[in-house]
């Protein structure tokens, strides 16, 4: 599903954020990617949906070589990754219900498709009933799962999530991993940037450590250490 | 398609309320640089309308000196004869030219008294061939080499003057709206740049779901050409009216009945205002879409 060859990326031409990376990710697989700050983490996924381009080496995603991409296929590309982040991204005027249909609508899916998928994905993450809530009146957790629904709405293959419980305490991250847990479950290869010791020890899911750019470790149902 | 047409007004129309301060700025340099470029449009056609008339009817008229003798008339009135580049020529004698100067000012009764029929110049008005400068230049420089001709006088003086006065106005009021176009440009621009960085958080989630460059440009853009085209709606109003206040003021108390040609007509008024409502439009268009471009990368 995602496969990395020999990938070096270097910011500003001199500040190295990943050397010579090289892995690969099977459908359906759910994959953390740990390490402390600044070790590449967020680079590694911002490589897999094309925010960035690697300086050598080639990153493959659904079989496809991303620096071959054409500019204007990035966006169809992009319809099949899900993305969700530390901080939520979510639109504070705009209320749950519309903060997912926006995912929807700016890919040109039509009204009567929107009012069926959308309190459906609400449903999945747990948040039916909170449909015309606003950002500010939920709570962390509340908000990092309309963030998944919005990640999650159109089904994408691929969902890349960085750090996306590092603002949650433990407990309300333990229900998050859980959601992704789910949604890996039917198929979707998760792909997760985390420096939450308990949380992957918990999971006991394949890890990547990164250090300082390096891969120094891989390893299937692996922990934090 | 159509909810996606429905997505852009509806974004259009948030943009243009989000920054009402800019967008009014915006609005009126734009108003600005239509109502010149509308206004240049039409004094040219005005004066285009009067020249068409004047160089068309354009005359020589010969005037004689009142001690002119029967001779000497005789002698111009020969030359003109002979001259092939003189159409036809009709003789105004002394009770004649009283009568036209009676006609040109009836109110001043004591001139022409004082004057008398005796004092009146007599003269030929002459119709060339053809109207153009050299030819006219030639027969006026013929005649006043005759004796006694007191003046030679002919339209060209005046064509050439007004032609002057209104290739003076167009540079000017082209120069103008050209320097207020690029002002009008760069506030439509900064104007569609502050709205993208009001927006840049949607702007990064629509990216990140995979929304088209296209499908995140187009409200900005409509929002640029919205701009253009009201400011062209509003700039043809503008011309409008000062077109009306130009006809009702000046042209109806126009001293001579020429001068009532020196307005346009509706025609040429509906094609300035196209004109208006294009360039407002292609500028707003132009602006909006180079800045969402600019501010937009993959």
């Amino acid at each position: 599903m995602i496969k990395l060859e020999n990938v070096t990326k270097v910011y500003n031409g001199d500040v190295t954020a990943v050397r010579d990376a090289n892995f690969d990710i099977p459908k359906s697989e759910f994959v953390f990617l740990v390490g402390p700050s600044g070790s590449g983490k967020s680079t590694l996924l911002r490589l897999m949906n094309r925010q960035e381009l690697p300086e050598r080496g080639t990153v493959w995603v659904s079989g496809t070589a991303l620096s071959a991409l054409p500019k204007h296929r990035v966006p169809l590309f992009r319809r099949g990754i899900g993305s969700i982040f530390q901080d939520y991204k979510l639109l504070g005027n705009k209320t749950v219900f519309e903060n997912v249909a926006f995912a929807l609508e700016v890919i040109g899916k039509p009204k009567h498709v929107i009012r069926q998928q959308v309190p459906a994905i609400l449903e999945l993450v747990g948040l039916a009933g909170k449909e015309d809530r606003f950002p500010h009146q939920l709570s962390g957790g509340e908000q990092q799962r309309v963030s998944i629904a919005r990640a999650f709405v159109n089904r994408p293959p691929i969902l890349l999530a960085d750090e996306p419980t590092g603002n949650l305490d433990p407990g309300t991250s333990e229900g998050i991993m859980r959601l992704l847990d789910r949604i890996n479950k039917t198929g979707t290869t998760v792909v997760m940037a985390t420096h939450d010791t308990k949380i992957v020890n918990m999971m006991r899911r394949r890890v990547v450590e990164l250090d300082r750019g390096f891969i120094v470790r891989d390893q299937a149902r692996g922990v934090y250490e | 398609m159509l909810s996606r047409i429905a997505y852009i007004l509806r974004e259009t129309w948030a943009g243009l309320r989000r920054n009402l301060t800019l967008t009014v700025a915006a609005l009126l340099t734009v108003v600005a640089t239509l109502s010149l470029l509308g206004f240049s449009l039409l004094i040219q056609g005005s004066v285009g309308n009067l020249l068409v008339k004047w160089r068309s009817g354009v005359q020589v008229i010969v005037f004689m000196s009142p001690d002119a003798t029967q001779d000497q008339i005789d002698a111009v009135d020969r030359l003109l004869t002979n001259d092939p580049s003189v159409k036809s020529k009709v003789f105004i004698d002394k009770p004649a030219a009283l009568e036209e100067f009676k006609r040109l000012f009836p109110d001043s009764p004591e001139l022409y008294t004082l004057v008398g029929t005796q004092g009146m110049p007599t003269s030929f008005k002459v119709t060339p061939t053809e109207a153009d400068d050299a030819t006219i230049a030639r027969i006026t420089a013929q005649l006043n080499r005759q004796p006694n001709v007191l003046s030679v006088q002919s339209a060209r003086e005046v064509v050439a003057f007004v032609r002057t006065l209104s290739d003076f106005f167009r540079v000017a009021t082209i120069v103008g709206s050209g320097v207020l176009m690029i002002a009008s440009v760069a506030l439509i621009w900064n104007t569609i740049r502050t709205g993208m960085f009001a927006r840049r958080r949607e702007i990064e989630v629509m990216k990140l779901v995979g929304a088209t460059n296209w499908f995140i440009r187009w409200p900005f853009v409509v929002e640029g050409i919205v701009q253009g085209l009201i400011g062209g709606l509003l700039a043809c109003g503008i011309t409008a009216l000062g077109n009306t206040l130009w006809k009702r003021k000046v042209v109806q108390s126009a001293l001579f009945s020429d001068f009532r040609l020196l307005q346009a007509t509706s025609g040429q008024f509906r094609t300035a205002c196209i004109w208006m409502l294009a360039v407002g439009i292609v500028a707003g268009a132009v602006a909006s879409a180079t800045a969402a471009t600019r501010f937009l990368d993959v």
